[in-house]
């Protein structure tokens, strides 16, 4: 605790002539050398954390004499209590140890017999400021030992435990120390759930140009060396992936990357095909292993695609080798990028060394109808329904009419304004950032709410408002970090080579997610949205209701807030574990999965529930009609289960989509099974090898909008894998159905 | 049918004016900021995103669709007195 005793190991008549002693010594008594650091913090010369760590150090590694003049001091420093009810305190709490014949004191029980005195005095609001924040001896034991499966993408280690650590005491911070009690409450109570608290001092995600390593080289703040602009395609993608590590350690999620085969092209020409597949290959490598960063992380890492030279691009000055313009448009470098976009696909569907799908970087590419006009896409159309009916990779991003936007995360998007597409004539200003995102849990408001239409609107208005006022909350943290500029925590954040700071705060999106809208309308009218039209009409009228509550919002406080479906991995399993405990027996019958497993779990967002057989173009055109009122992103899976379509039938599927939906994105995923022992890959979830009969296997497929290991799962989302309804009569159907794709042009 | 149109239009006003909107028997909805069931409606016939740049939009009782004020005013007055023989242009 603070500048209380550190630690004081006592036994016998030794411990009571040692405290005798210590006590007799007062506060006069001149401090051993290593906690002289210490009281120069303590006596406020300095606020710097390696000051603040040397004192912790202190406290945890050395035997130090009693000082009761530091709970004083801790007291007056981080409360607002008077000097004399602190020396009060400090007397009893002295008194209580002296009596009780401890044999080990530590700070943090210091702290806590402290703290119990606060309470006792009715200090609550003092308590509150002297809290220690911190881990159970048993919880880091747990931790250490067992895999945390908040996030599938954390695997177990040493880097991860210290991950999961750190997020601990960031979590317990944020709730007591950024956040209102109010929007705490809210938070445990299941009401909303505020994402990624762990990560409170850094914004959620981002979209990224490569137009600005590019332009400006890998110059970082606090790097040890300053990169000019690269001259050559490795060293670019050498900036790209030191880069996205880089901005990894200041944004809580995934980093995603615009027209990335587009801003590669000026490099690439005079390449051969085969060290254009080299690149290729050397990007999805690097991306995909690059597993050795953040607790143990890979980088989130999405990579939008495009075949066509996007309109917003066409007349844009290319910048080359050495962060040089060209002399050329981006409309002249069209081939390359197809070259590049091309082989990048083969890549996928080779999958790595032993033909497993790649799980980052997610390859996103964009149909526009643009897309359907330049020459070629027919082929390539069906080399990624290829690679989607391979491996699974391909994401399909539907950017109908005139609509254009960068994408990421597990279905996150950034939709281009008029302004964003003005930006892009200076393309590396096109850096898009959501602060912060927070989901409410609409089945509770319904559970609450009696079937009543007043009630129910009411009660997502004010579980809406408290969204609102926890991003504001949020926003005046970070504004505080940022404010610090080049000595603050987010440095990097706020470096200024194009004439505004990185972080683009006028531009930023701060997201309000859902989960739960089936099991909502179920409480409701008693019918899931999948079994009435009524039931997906009133679905609609409840996300057009929170969208319009959004651009309310957004004028109220000049900030933009948009919706977005939240990917809720782990969401959609708290929420239902807490509305068990809280709302049931009639929960027992709402959420989906098995009570008896625990595998609990609500449907994400505004999904229809996963186990229902529904044609997948239904599910994809029903899901569709709420993704134009979900501006910051929706996607809709088709689950494969064992099918492997053939190309040509998912190509018309695809064409289908886009044409006669609103749908905003698409991924077929299927399911794998490999072998740790021989090192095949199997299509389909089996119990053992295909090809050796090893029962030393691994699941893979999609979580919520990436592949990994279902080894890492929590037990909702296990129990959302049971319930998934694969689609693999359709597809065989329709294999036979529609042997050709349709026509180029038509 | 339902006629979708926002406050502020001219070109809704005028639509709204060209004919007798009720004897068509056509409800007409009124985009807003305090009108979600009018915006799950357009949601409903996957009009969202063409209200965004056009309006008013005629949808019909097959739920295609009519955007432009003329051709919608032609439409009207077209099954004003020949309902059967419309010849007009859908959206889908």
């Amino acid at each position: 605790m603070g500048a209380v005793n550190p630690q004081v190991r006592l036994g016998g008549q030794e411990k009571e002539e040692g405290l005798r002693k210590a006590f007799d010594g007062g506060g006069g008594k001149k401090p051993p050398a290593e906690t002289t650091n210490a009281w120069v913090a303590s006596e406020g010369r300095g606020n710097e954390t390696t000051d603040m760590a040397l004192f912790v150090r202190t406290s945890s590694e050395t035997l130090s004499d009693w000082n009761r003049q530091r709970i004083v001091d801790a007291l007056l420093r981080e409360t607002t209590i008077d000097r004399d009810t602190a020396e009060r305190i400090s007397r009893e709490v002295e008194e209580q140890i002296i009596t009780s014949k401890i044999s080990l004191v530590t700070a943090p029980l210091v702290r806590e017999l402290v703290d119990v005195k606060l309470i006792e005095y009715g200090l609550e609001e003092a308590r509150k400021m002297h809290t220690r924040l911190g881990v159970p001896l048993y919880d880091v034991d747990q931790l250490i030992l067992h895999p945390n499966r908040e996030n599938a993408n954390v695997p177990h280690g040493p880097e991860a435990t210290n991950l999961t650590l750190a997020e601990r005491i960031k979590k317990e911070y944020a709730l007591l120390n950024v956040f209102s009690q109010e929007i705490g409450d809210a938070h445990m109570r299941g009401d909303i759930h505020l994402h990624d608290l762990g990560f409170i001092d850094r914004p959620y995600c981002s979209g990224q140009s490569l137009e600005y390593i590019k332009k400006f080289g890998l110059n970082l703040p606090n790097s040890l060396s300053m990169a000019k602009p690269a001259k050559h395609p490795e060293v670019l993608l050498a900036h790209m992936v030191k880069f996205a590590a880089a901005l990894q350690s200041n944004f809580a999620g995934a980093i995603g990357w615009d027209a990335v085969n587009l801003f590669f092209a000026p490099y690439l020409e005079g390449l051969s095909d085969r060290e254009v597949h080299q690149l290729a290959q050397m990007l999805i490598y690097e991306f995909s292993q690059q597993a050795v960063a953040r607790g143990g992380q890979a980088i989130f890492t999405d990579i939008n695609l495009y075949w066509e030279v996007p309109k917003h691009f066409e007349t844009v000055m290319a910048i080359g080798p050495g962060g040089e313009f060209t002399g050329k448009t981006y409309a002249e470098y069209a081939s390359q990028a197809q070259r590049f976009v091309w082989a990048l696909f083969d890549v996928y569907r080779d999958g790595d060394a032993v033909g497993r799908p790649f799980f980052f970087p997610k390859p996103l590419v964009h149909i526009t109808e643009k897309f359907f006009q330049t020459p070629g896409h027919m082929d390539f159309l069906l080399h990624i329904c290829n690679v989607a009916a391979e491996k699974g990779n391909t994401y399909f991003v539907f950017d109908r009419g005139n609509t254009a936007k960068v994408s990421e995360c597990c279905r996150l998007s950034f939709k281009l304004e008029q302004s964003d597409l003005e930006d892009a004539r200076y393309p590396w200003r096109m850096r898009y950032c959501a602060l912060q995102n927070v989901t409410l849990n609409l089945p509770r408001i319904a559970y609450q709410c009696a079937g009543e239409d007043t009630k129910l609107f009411a009660k997502i208005s004010e579980s809406f408002n408290k969204a609102v006022r926890a991003h504001l909350e949020k926003k005046v943290f970070l504004e505080r970090l940022l404010s610090l500029g080049e000595n603050g925590p987010l440095a990097l954040l706020t470096m200024n080579k194009d004439g505004m700071p990185y972080l683009r705060m006028h531009r930023v999106t701060n997201l309000i997610g859902m989960v739960g809208l089936n099991e909502m309308i179920q409480v409701h009218l008693g019918q899931q949205l999948h079994e009435s039209d009524a039931a997906l009409k009133f679905g609609l009228k409840v996300i057009a209701y929170m969208k319009l509550l959004a651009d309310k919002m957004s004028q109220k406080h000049n900030m933009r807030f948009v919706l977005e479906q939240t990917p809720a991995e782990s969401t959609a399993y708290r929420f239902a574990k807490l509305d068990l405990r809280d709302f049931s027996p009639r929960s027992g019958y709402i959420v989906k999965g098995d009570i008896s497993r625990g595998e609990v779990y609500y449907s994400n967002s505004t999904y229809l529930n996963a186990g229902s057989v529904l044609n997948p173009i239904d599910r994809v055109r029903k899901e569709g009609l709420f993704h134009p009122l979900i501006e910051a992103g929706a996607l809709t899976h088709i689950w494969l289960g064992e099918a492997r379509p053939s190309q040509e039938s998912l190509a018309n599927f695809v064409i289908k989509v886009f044409r006669h939906s609103q749908n905003d994105q698409i991924a077929f995923s299927p399911e794998f099974t490999t072998c740790t022992d021989c090192g095949r890959t199997a299509r389909g979830l089996n119990d053992k090898c295909f090809y050796c009969g090893s029962t030393q296997i691994e699941g893979i497929t999609r979580i919520t909008g990436y592949f990994t290991k279902i080894s890492s799962w929590n037990k909702g989302k296990l129990g959302e894998l049971r319930d998934r309804f694969r689609n693999q009569k359709y597809f065989s159907e329709s294999d036979h159905r529609e042997s050709r794709p349709e026509k180029e042009g038509r | 049918m339902t006629l979708f149109t926002k406050e502020g239009c001219e070109k809704c006003e005028y639509v709204k004016k060209s004919a007798d909107l009720k004897k068509l028997g056509i409800t007409v909805e009124v985009l807003s900021p305090d009108n979600p069931d009018s915006l799950a409606h357009l949601a409903w016939h996957e009009l969202v995103s063409l209200a965004e740049t056009q309006l008013p939009i005629l949808v019909l009782d097959d739920s295609s669709s009519i955007t432009g004020a003329i051709r919608i005013k032609n439409y009207l007055a077209a099954i004003s007195h020949q309902p059967s023989a419309i010849s007009h242009q859908h959206h889908r």
